[in-house]
């Protein structure tokens, strides 16, 4: 009887719409940027609500309005804000950070379509929390920082630091749609200090030392493997292509007005070739499968679901790009063509992985 | 960036000769990103190509429109391994991602690639020019620019500054700050200086001491290294370089993407001012000469504003051409 009783609830769970039980209007603006709210709710004061529907088109309702979502359309509420937060723009100097308060804005009319919508569209999911939001964040200034696309060097000037403000900024904005309010440098030593953070990793060294001497018969073990599930990182990856694909080629047309003929002609060629890949997107074939009813390996799987992180990660770097090309100032146009043209290659080369049904590589073409 | 489309990397091998890496880069057209070759031995091959690719991990930008090829000129016996850190270099090198004055021999090997990590080498007298991993040498990949590597318990990192002596062997010196946390321990932390003289060690401890006085932190938590380059010297202008190095191992700096390149003295580190040095005309003459794409070169304020203005402005000028960059710092520490 148990075991019916179990089952059903189970059953019942299964069906149950996978919305979050609560939604607590509390939380929006001090530890959650946007929820995701029930249908039929109010719109909290202060707060807007953003309804997606499954094509990624968006619409936004003010405040002490009822949502009232058609069919497929998800809605979530929105607090603009403002949100401080402490960024690490580098790994190794953990005690130099800088402390950003963001905003999001309220929608742009010249824009057809709102940044940050589009962000909750396909990387929103149950809500978007600070903190996560806050790494986010730091990732994509990392690794601007790291490829030279932005510079933060000892001893910054004051000519420095506004060029990396401004780059930050259209950052910011681009990438995931709020507006940076201020950004200053700040001494994180108080919190996060470095003499703390290398006694632990050496005591655990010395431990692993010390295993390693106990027993030698076991081989050092192998880089530890982060937590990944290839069935969500797989399809939140596909997701965001699909959605963000498209957005992104309309905003590079716009914003990469080609100098003459031979760059229009670069320009046109990268536009058809990002078409591609998002067709290739949208025809993209199950990550379980290798053939209709033809279950895949786990190993194969799992090769898959790295192929469309590292296209997400491409794509991160076409929404930097396109930073940096809205920033423009006196940055020639031609290396940035470049650089679309890597990224380019980047998603073809991973949308192909993903397809792929074996590791297919070519060793040798023959002459 | 500009990359070459070949390049050579060579290695001391077990028998005292040379191994030669050669590495060369072609349009990828669907082929593996990587492709070795070793004469008679495949699986070495293999675990060349396994190195380059974990070596990869640690880079911030993938290209996948390039394969590099690369091809070692005999083959090692099976155990040993320390052409590995040479093909490392010989791949980073081909992209463009390294580029060193020179040609380059180096021996290390790693079991640890994807940290960037280097833990050892079989060569036991390194002679002159080798550049040698592991241990006393070079630790990780970062460390070729000084930087510290964020997975050590030891936090390192290397500054440079100029050497000059007025003839033909002026070049950049390094001052390297290795620290490790105290723990509690009720030891002094007077800095240890191997490579100088007691009189003038005790003048190192004296900056660091008063460098992180002005800085607030760092005070009686840090047990503290130093080592140099080239100990012969003289003068204090290496002072400037000492403390960034400092800061920068105690993770208190932001980076530069090169090697941080500073000279400097002060009579008030504690209260982080940098004044002038000598030698202008021929410190700027040599580091026009030395700086790399990515390094950052801090000057003091001083210099900015004496005659010598014209100076400066053509140096910031040219060192920006090549991807360098240019600061004159009245005092340390944020903006």
């Amino acid at each position: 009887m148990f075991g019916s009783l179990l089952k059903n609830s189970l059953r019942f769970s299964l069906h149950r719409p996978t919305r979050q039980p609560d939604f607590d209007a509390a939380r929006l603006g001090v530890t959650a940027l946007a929820l995701q709210a029930p249908n039929g709710s109010a719109v909290p004061p202060g707060c807007a609500a953003v309804l997606v529907d499954r094509n990624g088109r968006s619409r936004r309702l003010a405040a002490g309005g009822r949502i009232a979502a058609h069919e497929g359309e998800l809605a979530w509420c929105v607090h603009p804000g403002p949100y401080s937060c402490e960024l690490s723009p580098f790994a190794a100097a953990p005690e130099i950070g800088l402390r950003v308060s963001i905003a999001i804005d309220a929608s742009d009319p010249r824009a057809t379509h709102q940044r940050f919508d589009l962000f909750l569209a396909s990387e929103g999911g149950d809500g978007v929390e600070l903190a996560q939001f806050s790494a986010a964040m730091q990732t994509a200034l990392q690794r601007e920082l790291a490829q030279g696309n932005l510079d933060l060097p000892p001893c910054t000037t004051l000519e420095e630091w506004n060029a990396f403000r401004a780059g930050f900024n259209q950052l910011m904005y681009t990438r995931f749609g709020v507006m940076v309010d201020d950004c200053v440098p700040v001494d994180l030593g108080a919190a996060r200090d470095y003499a703390q953070v290398l006694e632990t990793r050496l005591a655990q060294q010395e431990q692993q030392q010390a295993a390693r001497v106990a027993r030698p018969d076991i081989a050092a073990p192998a880089a530890v493997q982060e937590a990944f599930i290839p069935a969500c990182e797989d399809a939140r990856a596909l997701r965001r292509l699909f959605l963000e694909l498209p957005c992104l080629m309309c905003a590079i047309r716009l914003a990469a007005l080609p100098a003459g003929q031979e760059q229009f002609r670069q320009q046109q060629e990268l536009l058809r070739r990002l078409d591609l890949v998002s067709l290739a997107v949208g025809t993209m074939p199950a990550l379980e499968l290798s053939a209709p009813n033809q279950p895949l390996a786990q190993q194969e799987q799992l090769r898959r679901a790295r192929h469309s992180r590292r296209a997400a990660a491409a794509l991160d770097e076409a929404w930097a790009l396109l930073a940096r090309i809205k920033t423009g100032g006196e940055i020639a146009l031609a290396p940035l063509f470049d650089e679309a043209e890597r990224i380019v290659a980047n998603l073809e080369h991973e949308t192909a992985g993903r397809r792929s049904v074996t590791l297919d590589e070519r060793e040798e073409v023959p002459a | 960036m500009s990359a070459p489309q070949e390049a050579v990397c060579r290695s001391v091998a077990f028998d005292g000769g040379l191994l030669t890496i050669t590495a060369t880069r072609r349009p990828r057209a669907g082929r593996a990103d990587v492709k070795c070759s070793v004469p008679g031995a495949p699986q070495l091959a293999e675990r060349m190509q396994q190195v380059v690719r974990l070596a990869r991990h640690t880079e911030a930008r993938f290209d996948s429109r390039d394969q590099v090829v690369l091809g070692l000129d005999r083959a090692p016996p099976g155990d040993w391994r320390d052409w590995e850190l040479a093909a490392v270099l010989a791949d980073r090198m081909v992209r463009g991602l390294y580029a060193p004055r020179g040609a380059v021999t180096a021996n290390g090997w790693s079991d640890a690639w994807h940290l960037g990590r280097i833990d050892g080498r079989a060569l036991l007298n390194v002679p002159a020019g080798v550049l040698a991993g592991g241990p006393g040498g070079l630790p990780h990949l970062g460390a070729l620019n000084g930087q510290p590597d964020p997975a050590a318990g030891v936090s390192s990192a290397r500054a440079w500054f100029p050497l000059h002596s007025g003839g033909e062997q002026d070049r950049l010196g390094w001052v390297e700050v290795s620290v490790r946390p105290l723990a509690g321990a009720h030891e002094e932390d007077v800095p240890a200086v191997p490579d100088l003289d007691p009189v003038r060690g005790a003048e190192v401890g004296a900056v660091l001491q008063a460098a992180r006085h002005f800085d607030g932190r760092g005070q009686g938590q840090w047990r503290t290294t130093v080592r140099f380059g080239e100990p012969r010297f003289q003068g204090d202008s290496y002072q400037f370089a000492l403390v960034m190095a400092d800061r920068i191992a105690r993770g208190r700096e932001f980076l530069a993407r090169g090697r941080v390149i500073a000279t400097g003295c002060s009579s008030a580190w504690h209260a982080g001012k940098v004044e002038a040095v000598d030698a202008l005309q021929a410190k700027c003459a040599l580091i026009a000469r030395e700086a790399a794409p990515g390094d950052r070169v801090l000057l003091p304020k001083e210099w900015e504003a004496g005659l010598q203005a014209g100076l400066i402005a053509g140096l910031r000028d040219e060192l920006r051409a090549r991807g360098a960059s240019l600061a004159c710092v009245e005092r340390i520490g944020i903006i």
